[in-house]
C-alpha cells in the first residue's frame, strides 16, 4: 500500500510554482526600456510611517524630470525622453536593494534614488560589486561616503556641519544646559549622540535623554513635562516636521521660554503650518527654501503649487532632489552615454557647471567631493529670533 | 492501480525541486530575479520552522520574526565588529536560537493557544526594541553593513549570486527533507496527537511539554539558520529584520502555501513574494488589491495551496476508485488540514 | 512632585484613551474568541472620519465624533459580516492572518482618499487649568471625564438592556445562549459595531493632542493587546483596570526609568503577567 500514501495535488502545485517562476523571470524586460528613454530610477517609502517624506523626494525628482523633457535631452546626438521610475520599500533597506537592482536591471536605470540611509548603504553592497548603478543617495548621514563607494552621490549637506555653528548660536548668552528630546529614529540618534558631544566638548551640561518614537507616542505631554522638569536652556528636538511643531506647542504651552535646536528633518516651512509660527520664535533650523533667491526658486514654488499640491509649502526634500536630477541628467550629456554608470560619476564634476540656471534652487551645489558628496560652498542655517524674524547665518563644513 | 509505480508525491517534490535548481540557468544574467530568489528562499527556511510548530502541534508562534532576527545580527555582528568568519558564527546563531527557543519555550509554552500566540507576539516584539534600541551593540537603526559571505575554502566562491542560491538551496532542501522526515516519524504522530487533544495524548503517556517544547527548539533553530543565510545574502542588515511584519509575512507565506504540507512553505512563500513583486508597479496602492486577496485566500483556500489541491485530487481518486466506502482520501492528508476544518476533506 | 502630578494626570488621559479601545478588542475577544488585530486600524479610520466630519464637513466637535462613531459600527459590522464571518470556524491562525489583510486594506484606503500626510484636527476645547502646580489641557481633563462617562453607559448597556445581556450571555455560553433564542450571528455583529464606535471615541478624543496619520494604529493596536492580557482576555472590568494601569506604568516608568523603557513596558508586562498567570489576572474561568 506504500504508494497509496501520495499527496496527488503535489504534481498540480509543482506545475503552478514552476510557472510562477517562469512568471517572475518573464516580466524581465519591462516597462520603460525603449531605445530613446532614460529611466531613473527611485525606490522610497510610498506607504507606511515615511509615506510623505518619500513622496515628497518623489515629487521633485519628477518636476525635475518634467522641466527636463520640456526644454528636451539630447546625448551624444540623440534625442531622449526621461522617464521616472518609482517602487515602494517602506524605508526597508533589504527592499530597497532589491528595489534597485530590479530598477538598473529590468528598466535599466542607470541612476537610482535612495531616501534612506540603511537603504543606502543596502544598495552599495550591490553596486560596488555586482550590479552597476549611480546611487543618488539621499541623507544627511555622512558615513554613506565614509566607505570608499565609487558609484554614491550624497545629495544633502551632511548633519554634521550643522551641529557646531547651531550650538554656537544658541550658547552666545552662556546657556548651558541642553534637553534631548528628539525622535528615536535612526537619524534622530546619530544627530542626539553628535549635539550631545558637541555640547559637552564645550562643558555644557547635557540633561537626560528623554528621546520618543514620534511616530508610535500618542501623547506628547508627558516626555514634553519631563524635559521641562530638569530647566532646560536649550531643547534639541526633530522629527517629521509635523510631529516636531506639535512638541514645540505643547512645550510652550507648559511655560517652556528658551530656545530649540532643531534637527535638519523638521522644517520651519513646514511647521508654520501645523502651530502658531509664534511657538516657534528662537529656533535655529535649516533655511526654508522660499527664502532662497537662486534663479529657478520662484518657478519651482510656483510648478509646485500647480502640479502638486497648493496645501504644503516646498522643502527642502523637493528642492535638493529636483536640482540633483537636473545634474545627473547633465552629467549624462557630458559623459555622452546613458548607461555608462561610471562614466556619468565621472562627469558630475563638469556637469555641475552646466546645469540650466533653471535648475538653481535651493544653494546649488558647487562641487562635488572626491567622495561623492554635492556640497554648496555658501551653506546657510536659518534662526528665528524672538522677535519671529529669520537670520542666516553661514554654516562652514568639515573637510571630508 | 496495483500497477502503478508513478506516485505523484515524488513526481511533484521532483517538479519544485527541478523548477528551483534550474531557475538560476532560465534567467539569462536577471540577477534581479535570482536576488528574489535566494532571499525567497531563506525566508521558506523560516518557514518551514513556522511549519513544525504552527503545522505539526498548533500553536502560533509571532516571536519567529525575532528569532529570524537574532540569527541575522549574530552572524552580522559576529562577521564585521569581531572579524569573525562565516561559519563558525553561523553556528553559534544556530546554537543560540535553539538553545533560546527551547529556553523560552519552558515558560511560552506554558500557555497555550491564544495566548501563546500574544506572548510570542510580546517576546517577538522585546527581541526587536532590543535590537533597535540597544544602539552600543547592534548599532540600532544603523545597522549593520559588510557582512562576510560563507568561505568556500577555494571550492566556491560565495560572492557569486549564482553560488550563493544553490548554498541556500542546500539548506532550503535539508529543511523540506527534515519536515518529511518528521511528519513520517513517531514525533510527528506524536506531535499531530498534541495538535488534536493535548489532555488525549496525555492521557497514552505522552510527554506533552517536552515534545512542544523541543517542536519550539526546533522552529526556532530553523529561523536561526534562515537569518544567518539572509545576513549574508544581503550583506548590510537593519532592525526590520527583526521585525514583527516579517512574522506576519511568514505566517501569510505559510496559510498560502498550506499548513503542516512539505510543499507548502516553499510554494507559499515564492507565490506571494512572485505576489508581491508583481504589485510593485502600484506603488503605494498595491495593498487596496494585496489586502483583499489575503482575506480572501483565508477564506476560500484556508488550507492553503497545497492543502487544498491535496483535498481536490484526492477527492477525485476517492471518487475514481469507486465511492461508497466513504474514507477514500490518503491517509496522509488529513494532517494538511486544519484542526477544525475536517468535514470537507472526507 | 509638580512633576509626578502632571504625569499622574497625563496618565490618567492616555488611560481613558486606551481603556476605550482596548474595550472593544476585549468584547470582541470575549464574544468571538478573535485577537483582532485590525483594532488599530479602526481607531485610524474613526479618527479620521471625525476629521472629515469636523474639518470638511464642519459639524461641532462633539457631534463630529458621534457620526464617526456610527460610521464606524457600520464598517465594524461589514468587517464582521464579510471578513471574520465567513471564518467563524477556522482556527484563530487565519482570524490572525485575515486581520492582517484587512489591516493592509484599511490603512491603503485612508492613504488613497487622505494622503500620506499629517493632519491635524483643532478641537475647540482648548486652553489649561493649573492643578497643583501642573499645567493640565481641558482637552485631557475631557478625555478622562468622557471615557468615565462612556464606560458607565457601557457597563449599563451590558447589564441591564436586552441587546446587551444577550452579548454577556454568549461570552458565557455560547451553546446555552443559542438555545435560548440569542442568535450569535447578530451579537457578533453588535460587538463589532460597538468595538469600532468605541475605538473611533477614544480616537476623536485623542486626534486634538496629537496627529492624524495612516500608521497612527499601530502602536496602539500592540499595546491594547498588552492591557486586554493584564486585564484577562474578554474580561471588561480587567480592561479598564489593565487601561489605567499600563498607562500610569508607562508615564511613570518613562518619567523615572527611561523613555525606552517606557516603551517597552506594555511587552514587559504581556510577558511577566504569562508568565506568572498564562490566562491572565483577572480571568474567569475559560469556557470551551
Amino acid at each position: 500500500m506504500a504508494p497509496m500514501r501520495i499527496r496527488p495535488g503535489a504534481t498540480v502545485t509543482a506545475a503552478a510554482c514552476a510557472g510562477a517562476l517562469l512568471a517572475t523571470s518573464a516580466c524581465g524586460g519591462g516597462a520603460g526600456s525603449g531605445s530613446d528613454t532614460i529611466v531613473i530610477g527611485y525606490s522610497g517609502p510610498l506607504s507606511g510611517g515615511a509615506a510623505v517624506y518619500g513622496k515628497n523626494i518623489q515629487d521633485g525628482l519628477q518636476l525635475a524630470i518634467d522641466d527636463l523633457n520640456e526644454r528636451g535631452v539630447t546625448v551624444d546626438g540623440e534625442e531622449y525622453r526621461v522617464e521616472l521610475q518609482s517602487l515602494d520599500d517602506q524605508y526597508a533597506p533589504d527592499a530597497a536593494a532589491t528595489n534597485a537592482q530590479r530598477l538598473a536591471e529590468q528598466d535599466d536605470a542607470a541612476v537610482v534614488f535612495i531616501p534612506h540611509a540603511g537603504g543606502i548603504q543596502a544598495a552599495q553592497e550591490l553596486n560596488s560589486s555586482r550590479t552597476e548603478f549611480l546611487l543618488g543617495a539621499y541623507s544627511s548621514d555622512p558615513k554613506i561616503v565614509e566607505q570608499g563607494n565609487e558609484l554614491t552621490m550624497m545629495i544633502p549637506p551632511s548633519f554634521k556641519s550643522y551641529a557646531e555653528p547651531f550650538v554656537d548660536k544658541l550658547t552666545q548668552n552662556g546657556e548651558s544646559k541642553l534637553g534631548l528630546l528628539g525622535t528615536s529614529s535612526e537619524y534622530g540618534q546619530e544627530w542626539t549622540k553628535l549635539v550631545t558631544e558637541e555640547w559637552k566638548s564645550r562643558g555644557g551640561q547635557v540633561l537626560s535623554d528623554n528621546s520618543i518614537d514620534y511616530a508610535t507616542v500618542s501623547d506628547f505631554a508627558g516626555p514634553v513635562s519631563r524635559t521641562l522638569a530638569d530647566n532646560p536652556d536649550v531643547i534639541f528636538l526633530g522629527g517629521p516636521s509635523q510631529p516636531t511643531a506639535v512638541i514645540i506647542e505643547e512645550a510652550r504651552r507648559q511655560g517652556y521660554e528658551g530656545s530649540f535646536l532643531l534637527m535638519d528633518q523638521a522644517k520651519f516651512e513646514e511647521m508654520e503650518e501645523f502651530t502658531d509660527p509664534e511657538n516657534l520664535n528662537n529656533a535655529i533650523g535649516v533655511k526654508p527654501v522660499r527664502d532662497y533667491d537662486d534663479p529657478g526658486t520662484d518657478d519651482l514654488l510656483d510648478a509646485y503649487a500647480e502640479k502638486v499640491t497648493k496645501k504644503q509649502p516646498v522643502t527642502s526634500e523637493v528642492a535638493l532632489n529636483y536640482q540633483s536630477a537636473a545634474i545627473v541628467v547633465t552629467a549624462m550629456q557630458q559623459a555622452g552615454s546613458i548607461d555608462d554608470s561610471a562614466a556619468i560619476r565621472e562627469a558630475i564634476p563638469d556637469a555641475i557647471g552646466e546645469v540650466d540656471e533653471h535648475f538653481h534652487v535651493s544653494g546649488f551645489p558647487t562641487e562635488i567631493t572626491d567622495a561623492g558628496h554635492l556640497r554648496n560652498k555658501d551653506l546657510e542655517a536659518a534662526y528665528r529670533t524672538p522677535e519671529g524674524e529669520y537670520e542666516y547665518l553661514p554654516i562652514e563644513q568639515p573637510d571630508e | 492501480m496495483t500497477t502503478t509505480t508513478f506516485s505523484p508525491q515524488r513526481l511533484g517534490t521532483l517538479l519544485v525541486a527541478l523548477a528551483l535548481l534550474l531557475a538560476p540557468l532560465t534567467l539569462g544574467g536577471e540577477e534581479y530575479v535570482l536576488r528574489v530568489l535566494t532571499v525567497g528562499a531563506t525566508y521558506a527556511i523560516a518557514v518551514y520552522g513556522m511549519n513544525l510548530i504552527l503545522g505539526l502541534t498548533g500553536q502560533l508562534s509571532l516571536a519567529h520574526g525575532g528569532f529570524f532576527g537574532i540569527g541575522v545580527y549574530i552572524v552580522g555582528l559576529l562577521t564585521t565588529d569581531y572579524d569573525w568568519a562565516f561559519w563558525p558564527s553561523f553556528l553559534v546563531a544556530v546554537l543560540v536560537t535553539g538553545l533560546g527557543g527551547f529556553v523560552a519555550g519552558i515558560v511560552a509554552l506554558r500557555t497555550r493557544e491564544e495566548y501563546f500566540a500574544i506572548f510570542t507576539m510580546a517576546m517577538g516584539f522585546i527581541i526587536f526594541l532590543v535590537i533597535s534600541r540597544w544602539e552600543s551593540v547592534t548599532h540600532a537603526h544603523s545597522g549593520v553593513s559588510g557582512v562576510k559571505f560563507p568561505e568556500g575554502f577555494g571550492l566556491f566562491d560565495f560572492s557569486e549570486p549564482v553560488v550563493m542560491y544553490y548554498l541556500v538551496l542546500l539548506f532550503l532542501l535539508g529543511a523540506g527533507y527534515v519536515t518529511h522526515a518528521v511528519r513520517r516519524s513517531g514525533i510527528g504522530r506524536t506531535l499531530v496527537a498534541i495538535r488534536t487533544s493535548e489532555d488525549l495524548a496525555r492521557s497514552i503517556g505522552v510527554n506533552v511539554g517536552l515534545n512542544k517544547q523541543l517542536a519550539f527548539a526546533a522552529s526556532t533553530t530553523f529561523a536561526g539558520v534562515a537569518g544567518g543565510l539572509f545576513a549574508a545574502v544581503q550583506g548590510f542588515v537593519g532592525p526590520s529584520a527583526a521585525s514583527l511584519d516579517l512574522t506576519f509575512e511568514m505566517l501569510m507565506f505559510i496559510l498560502v502555501g498550506g499548513l503542516g504540507t512539505v510543499l507548502g512553505p516553499v510554494v507559499g512563500t515564492f507565490l506571494v513574494l512572485f505576489l508581491f513583486e508583481f504589485f510593485q508597479d502600484f506603488e503605494a496602492y498595491r495593498f487596496l488589491v494585496l489586502g483583499p486577496i489575503i482575506v480572501v485566500l483565508v477564506i476560500f483556500a484556508p488550507r492553503g495551496i497545497v492543502g487544498y489541491l491535496n483535498a481536490f485530487v484526492g477527492k477525485l481518486r476517492s471518487r475514481a476508485a469507486g465511492a461508497g466506502n466513504g474514507s477514500g482520501g490518503p491517509p496522509e492528508h488529513r494532517s494538511s488540514d486544519t484542526a477544525t476544518d475536517v468535514k470537507e476533506t472526507l | 512632585m509638580t512633576l509626578f502630578i502632571q504625569q499622574l494626570f497625563d496618565g490618567l488621559a492616555l488611560g481613558g484613551v486606551y481603556c476605550l479601545a482596548a474595550i472593544g478588542l476585549t468584547l470582541i475577544f470575549g464574544v468571538l474568541r478573535i485577537p483582532n488585530l485590525a483594532h488599530g486600524t479602526l481607531y485610524m479610520l474613526g479618527a479620521y472620519v471625525t476629521y472629515f466630519f469636523l474639518v470638511t464637513v464642519g459639524v461641532p466637535y462633539v457631534a463630529a465624533i458621534g457620526l464617526a462613531a456610527v460610521v464606524l459600527a457600520v464598517i465594524g459590522v461589514l468587517l464582521e459580516r464579510i471578513v471574520f464571518h465567513p471564518l467563524r470556524n477556522a482556527p484563530h491562525t487565519h482570524h490572525m492572518i485575515a486581520a492582517v489583510g484587512a489591516m493592509f486594506f484599511f490603512q491603503a484606503v485612508a492613504q488613497a482618499i487622505w494622503g500620506a500626510d499629517f493632519r491635524r484636527m483643532e478641537s475647540p476645547i482648548s486652553g489649561s487649568v493649573t492643578i497643583l502646580g501642573a499645567q493640565i489641557s481641558w482637552q485631557r481633563i475631557v478625555i478622562v471625564v468622557t471615557a468615565v462617562i462612556v464606560l458607565g453607559l457601557l457597563t449599563w448597556f451590558i447589564k441591564r438592556s436586552i441587546h446587551g445581556q444577550t452579548i454577556e450571555a454568549i461570552e458565557q455560553d455560547r451553546t446555552g445562549s443559542s438555545l435560548v433564542g440569542i442568535s450569535p450571528s447578530r451579537v457578533s455583529m453588535l460587538t463589532f459595531g460597538l468595538a469600532a464606535a468605541l475605538a473611533t471615541v477614544a480616537a476623536g478624543l485623542v486626534a486634538p493632542i496629537n496627529l492624524l496619520a495612516p500608521t497612527m494604529g499601530d502602536a496602539l493596536s500592540l499595546k491594547v493587546f498588552a492591557i486586554i492580557i493584564l486585564g484577562g482576555l474578554g474580561s471588561l472590568p480587567g480592561a479598564i483596570v489593565g487601561g489605567f494601569t499600563l498607562a500610569l506604568a508607562e508615564v511613570m516608568t518613562s518619567t523615572y526609568v527611561s523613555a525606552a523603557a517606557g516603551e517597552g513596558i506594555a511587552f514587559v508586562v504581556i510577558v511577566l503577567v504569562l508568565a506568572i498567570r498564562p490566562t491572565g489576572l483577572f480571568a474567569r474561568a475559560v469556557q470551551r
